[in-house]
């Protein structure tokens, strides 16, 4: 189970830190990174709840960040965000847990979250 | 039967055959050549018709008939003259002599009582070879002009001819000195059946053979127009058509007339110059209209403008053929010779298969230049797809922040009414309402492109103040960018659009080396133009990109989507910048090794009075 804390991977500053200010005000544990590399190390640091993965990143992307989760065995739910059309598929392709299109609404994000990761265990901010 | 009678009844019966197909032909079209060859080969007919009769007994031998017989076989070799008159000119002289000549000996023949003195002989046998070597000569002459089937058939009249002649002046020779069985065999007889053989190959060949002779012709014509489908433009094809047309049939030239439906017209073109041609009381009309091969003597009716060109050109007749495919009319392919072809049926057939070849040829090219266009409509809306996705995407990323932050903001006002707002997710939400404006003006700025209405006022500007700016801006932001640069680049710029420009190219640099790697922006003054170059060492452009780059949508072969987000119109405003800026924007790159855009901007102040 890992110590609780959400990961949440994006390259765009502002959805991040807007996603996690959204999460923390639940009563979340949040680490962020910006790229896939990030992800990794942030994994490897901690094994996360959840990470809630931006597929469209420089460096390394989403796809290529899952493909080294799995062959490091690591099992951790997977909660797909991307903007692009076909968001659905993109997360049926790399069999995530669950998928977000962006735009979405606060109330889709925390569901998806509650639903994979089960209900914060910190204090609501 | 002996061998002599055997040779003698062969002979005969190919003269009777020749005749007899002669005779149908005049009939069938009463031209001047159709009507001259039945001449031609109803003297010998009637001269052995008599031959019959006396054996048979219904005529008495003696000197009447003996002196019709000379007289037809020297009539035979006058309208042998008569009929290269039709295919090529005889001077008048010639034709006058010829008449007179012959006039004379038949006269003779039938005033001077057998035996004839030696001296009659003599003239009528040199009269008789005479014509025929004439006429050899000219059927000679004529057929290295010739192609195809008529080639074939004037080699063989020449044949024919010059056998005959051989074989007559064999005979006079036997006639005078008496040299026996095998002279009168070997060069009367045989070079008789011979030349039979011969002028029945070259008047009236079988089907067959007219078709094995036509087949090379064919098949040279085949490997000449095969690749014409591809060219590019209609008029190359036809111009190749025509051209090929000209050589099959060795005539002067040949033209192509294509039906417009609408105007109900052919159309052709010469030298570039089209021009058209009615169906009603034209060659090719009428051809056309009765989609069969057509043939007139005399110049081509109709056109003024073309009855000229023809004239001047010594035109004599015209040949047309319909162009159709299945029940498709394309349109009328016609030739113009210089002389009044005396085999025209001949002709005609072969123009017919070449007018079927064409219309393959045509009907192909159309239905490639179709799927072209075709393509190329796909291309331009799966561009168009890729674009609106793209900028979806766009659009989709700020938007995603604005609806988080701001439904986080009406949150936490609706649990904690009394808490201060956090100026910090207020100023995000400013900032990334911003960016979507940005996004937004970029879309509209490719249609300001369009209209020439990207750049705005201008003033003195300062690239190189400008370069430090957005480097500064860019290496606080993204960590990289350096600039290379000397004193001042002065010139009458939009400074916003400028800006704008340098924003782009760097930008593009860096998000376009993902792996970092330097970008270096360097600026100078040359030969009066103010120099900009922006160097990265990313993933480059490939080669078959490098037209495109400054397109509308248009984004690298080598960009992986899943790695880039981009709408592909930053580097198609850039050129609409510098490009209203009167200057040039180019590109020079290396696949795998990075890129650098060369910008080109007119320096120094063009302010009156400066």
């Amino acid at each position: 189970m890992g110590d609780g804390r959400i990961l949440v991977v994006d390259d765009n500053p502002s959805i991040l830190s807007v996603v996690s200010d959204a999460l923390v005000l639940e009563g979340y544990g949040v680490e962020t990174a910006a790229n896939g590399a990030e992800a990794l190390c942030a994994v490897e640091r901690a094994l996360p709840s959840l990470v809630v993965l931006d597929m469209r990143m420089p460096i390394l992307n989403g796809w290529q960040f899952l493909a080294e989760l799995r062959a490091r065995h690591l099992d951790v739910p997977v909660l797909v965000m991307t903007a692009a059309c076909d968001a659905r598929c993109w997360a049926e392709e790399v069999e995530a847990d669950g998928f977000l299109s962006k735009p979405f609404e606060l109330d889709e994000l925390l569901s998806a979250v509650g639903r994979l990761r089960g209900a914060p265990t910190g204090q609501r901010a | 039967m002996s061998t002599d009678l055997l040779f003698q009844y062969l002979t005969w019966t190919l003269f009777l055959l020749v005749f007899a197909a002669a005779l149908v032909d005049a009939v069938r079209f009463p031209l001047g050549a159709n009507v001259d060859i039945a001449l031609l080969f109803g003297a010998p007919s009637l001269a052995i018709m008599i031959n019959l009769a006396v054996a048979g007994g219904l005529v008495a031998p003696g000197p009447l008939p003996d002196a019709a017989n000379t007289s037809l076989m020297l009539a035979l070799s006058h309208f042998l003259l008569r009929l290269v008159n039709d295919f090529s000119s005889v001077p008048l002289v010639v034709m006058r002599l010829s008449e007179a000549g012959l006039l004379l000996l038949v006269a003779g023949s039938f005033w001077l009582p057998p035996p004839r003195p030696l001296w009659y002989t003599l003239l009528s046998v040199t009269y008789f070879v005479g014509h025929q070597l004439y006429a050899t000569a000219a059927f000679a002459r004529e057929s290295r002009r010739s192609a195809g089937v008529t080639r074939r058939r004037m080699e063989a009249a020449a044949g024919g001819s010059v056998l005959l002649g051989l074989a007559f002046l064999a005979a006079a020779i036997d006639g005078c000195m008496g040299l026996g069985k095998w002279w009168t065999m070997g060069f009367f007889e045989v070079p008789y059946l011979a030349s039979a053989v011969f002028y029945l190959l070259g008047f009236a060949p079988p089907a067959w053979l007219r078709h094995s002779w036509q087949a090379p012709e064919l098949r040279r014509f085949l490997g000449r127009v095969a690749v014409l489908p591809r060219l590019p433009s209609l008029d190359a094809v036809l111009r190749e058509l025509e051209s090929g047309v000209a050589a099959s049939l060795g005539v002067a030239d040949a033209g192509i007339g294509l039906w417009d439906e609408g105007d109900r017209r052919l159309r052709f073109t010469d030298a570039g110059k089209p021009y058209e041609v009615p169906l009603e009381g034209t060659t090719a009309g009428q051809s056309f209209l009765a989609q069969k091969p057509a043939f007139s003597p005399g110049p081509p009716r109709g056109d003024s403008a073309q009855f000229e060109w023809c004239g001047a050109g010594g035109v004599e007749a015209v040949l047309a053929a319909p162009i159709t495919i299945g029940e498709k009319r394309l349109g009328v392919l016609t030739a113009y010779v210089r002389r009044a072809p005396i085999f025209a049926r001949d002709d005609m057939s072969l123009l017919q298969l070449l007018a079927d070849q064409a219309a393959v040829v045509l009907e192909s090219h159309t239905l490639i230049a179709e799927s072209a266009r075709l393509r190329a409509r796909e291309q331009a809306t799966q561009m168009k797809e890729d674009f609106l996705s793209a900028a979806a995407h766009e659009l989709k990323t700020p938007l995603t922040a604005i609806l988080a932050q701001s439904q986080l903001l009406e949150r936490r006002a609706r649990h904690n009414p009394g808490e201060p707002v956090d100026l910090e997710w207020v100023e995000r939400l400013v900032n990334e309402a911003r960016r979507m404006a940005g996004v937004v003006d970029e879309l509209l700025d490719v249609s300001r492109a369009e209209r020439g209405e990207l750049v705005g006022a201008r003033e003195r500007v300062d690239l190189v103040e400008v370069a430090r700016e957005v480097c500064g801006r860019e290496r606080q932001e993204r960590g990289r960018c350096r600039l290379e640069a000397n004193g001042e680049v002065v010139g009458d710029f939009d400074r916003i659009r400028i800006t704008q420009l340098l924003e782009e190219l760097i930008d593009n640099a860096i998000k376009y080396s993902p792996g970092g790697g330097e970008v270096v922006v360097k600026v100078w003054q040359q030969d009066g133009e103010a120099r900009l170059d922006v160097v990265d060492h990313g993933i480059g452009i490939p080669r078959e990109d490098l037209p495109h780059v400054f397109g509308r949508f248009y984004r690298g072969t080598n960009v992986d989507d899943r790695r880039f987000a981009g709408m592909g119109l930053g580097l198609h405003v850039s050129r609409g910048i510098v490009e209203e800026h009167h200057g040039r924007i180019w590109v020079s790159s290396t696949p795998g090794q990075g890129s650098v855009f060369h910008v080109a901007l007119p320096a120094g102040i063009q302010l009156m009075g400066d």
